[in-house]
């Protein structure tokens, strides 16, 4: 199931701060869609440590799309990059 | 799909080096701020009064220059994914050689003492160059560096002038050496300090910050381009003409002109930084937006006058113009926007670790404060406001100062005071937290043992 965030108007850390929240409320099969202003570098090294993966693409609506999900988990990948 | 980097925290210095940097710099200001308070009215007879030198070192390399350096070494990695070499020695070395030489370099300015003031040079020479030449590696190594990058590339060569030249002014100051022209040497190295390494770096920092931080447009594509590189070739003309013809007559309107380039440069910068600010989505301003739009008009104001005081020799002959011109721009414009930044970096540096820990840990149960927790708000806009006091009251101190000296004095310590307790508050917290996450710790499942 997709979450969708848009944190596009944001002052740092509070996008880094609510797109983090978002992901303690996954279950299987969720991801998230991140619409923001900038590319968040500083997001992937804590993605890496928390055991998700993403991917980032130019937004229809923000500058950048961060797709998120867990790592291994098949059905969220597939659902996220499909779309 | 875009392609992606990944930042690591492992390039980052270790929290500690930073924050060495951000802890002293206020103590160097409560000096400043108690010698005021104790000595007076000296500090105001002449630029040239050791005292008045003693105090403004404390403060350009104390304060500035100390926040700046501890800054650099953190930034770099993260902005631009070039981490300093060997950074914590690099750190350490900068950091302890700075507060050793600024201490001392005062002692000797107010003492006249020599020997003194050998040391003190020594040490900041080689506090400096260790900086300069680390950061210049991390800098010269980019293959594609930014509007940023170029522009700190500037910052740090003009760091390298002011030293320089601030070395010759020393010694011939103490006697020790014999500088002809030492009043050009002193106005070249005064002009390359402030509108070239502080300037510069404001500038190049300001064309990432000011959009990230404070979400407002991005600074024009020409801006970013052409500023830094138009502001350091007037410096650079500016200089050449002002040492290399020192004798000549004819040279002290070109000079003017190459300077009032530099100054326009400037002043359109701070115009464009409060249109830009103006334009942000949110309307409620954070303390940092407070101290760089203090920054910002002061550089505006500053800016002013020093031309209404080329146009008008009656401003420009005024005893207190110079002195109203370097209260402007170090306390109104350098100190004010280095300010506003430790309230972002210390908070920012502090959750961003605690959080790569906590993530390592998937320790979820501990909470890391939110990065407004760290600092309250309150504290720090109530600092913002004696700040401002503190500037205005030594602006008005500089034509008055039998009544608003002691009053500016006693409102800059407590300013700085309230900095400091501040900024400790954060880093304690970030230790509190950072004690409660550890693996052995209830609902944390890895077996990370590293620190940060």
């Amino acid at each position: 199931m997709e979450h969708r965030l848009d944190v596009s108007d944001l002052e740092p850390c509070e996008p880094l701060e609510r797109t983090l929240a978002a992901l303690t409320r996954f279950e299987a099969g969720d991801y998230l869609r991140v619409l923001h202003r900038r590319e968040p570098r500083l997001l992937y090294p804590l993605l890496e440590k928390g055991g998700f993966s993403w991917s980032v693409r130019s937004g229809e609506t923000s500058q950048f799309e961060i797709l998120i999900w867990r790592q291994g988990d098949q059905v969220a990948e597939t659902a996220a990059l499909s779309r | 799909m875009l392609n992606t980097t990944s930042l690591s925290l492992d390039q980052a210095p270790p929290i500690s080096v930073p924050f060495r940097f951000f802890l002293t710099a206020p103590l160097f200001a409560i000096a400043a701020g108690i010698q005021l308070l104790v000595f007076g009215e000296e500090i105001f007879i002449s630029r040239w009064s050791p005292l008045t030198l003693g105090i403004t070192h404390l403060i350009t390399l104390g304060v500035l220059g100390m926040v700046m350096c501890g800054a650099m070494l953190q930034m770099l990695p993260v902005i631009a994914g070039s981490p300093v070499p060997r950074v914590v020695l690099v750190g350490t070395l900068t950091h302890l050689l700075l507060t050793l030489g600024t201490i001392l370099l005062h002692f000797s300015f107010v003492t006249g003492s020599a020997p003194v003031i050998l040391i003190a040079l020594t040490a900041l020479i080689v506090g400096f160059v260790v900086f300069i030449v680390a950061v210049g590696i991390a800098l010269w190594r980019l293959t594609e560096p930014s509007t940023t990058i170029q522009g700190m590339k500037l910052a740090i060569v003009s760091l390298a002038v002011t030293v320089a030249m601030g070395i010759a002014a020393a010694l011939g100051f103490s006697g020790i050496g014999r500088i002809e022209y030492l009043a050009s040497l002193t106005d070249a190295h005064l002009g390359w300090g402030i509108l070239g390494w502080i300037g510069l770096l404001l500038v190049s920092v300001s064309f990432q910050l000011v959009p990230m931080f404070q979400v407002t447009p991005e600074y024009p594509v020409w801006v970013r381009r052409h500023l830094t590189y138009s502001l350091f070739t007037g410096l650079l003309a500016w200089l050449l003409l002002k040492l290399g013809f020192v004798d000549s007559e004819w040279i002290d309107l070109p000079a003017i002109l190459l300077l009032g380039l530099v100054v326009l440069g400037y002043l359109l910068f701070s115009l464009k930084t409060l249109q830009l600010q103006h334009q942000r989505k949110r309307r409620i301003p954070d303390v940092t937006l407070l101290f760089w739009r203090l920054g910002m008009y002061a550089l505006g104001f500053c800016a002013l006058l020093w031309i209404s005081g080329v146009l008008f020799s009656s401003i420009g002959d005024a005893p207190h113009f110079s002195i109203l011109l370097g209260i402007g721009l170090i306390q109104g414009v350098a100190l004010s926007v280095v300010n506003g930044m430790l309230y972002k970096i210390v908070p920012f540096l502090s959750w961003f670790h605690l959080q790569n820990r906590q993530m390592a840990l998937m320790c979820m149960t501990i909470s890391v404060p939110h990065m407004k927790e760290f600092v309250s708000d309150r504290s720090a806009k109530r600092q913002f406001y004696l700040h401002f006091a503190a500037l205005v009251s030594t602006a008005a101190a500089a034509v008055v100062p039998g009544w608003f000296l002691r009053p500016a004095a006693f409102l800059f310590v407590l300013s700085n005071l309230t900095l400091l307790l501040n900024l400790a508050s954060a880093v304690r917290r970030y230790h509190t937290t950072l004690k409660l996450l550890v693996p052995s710790a209830p609902a944390c499942t890895s077996e990370d043992n590293g620190t940060d």
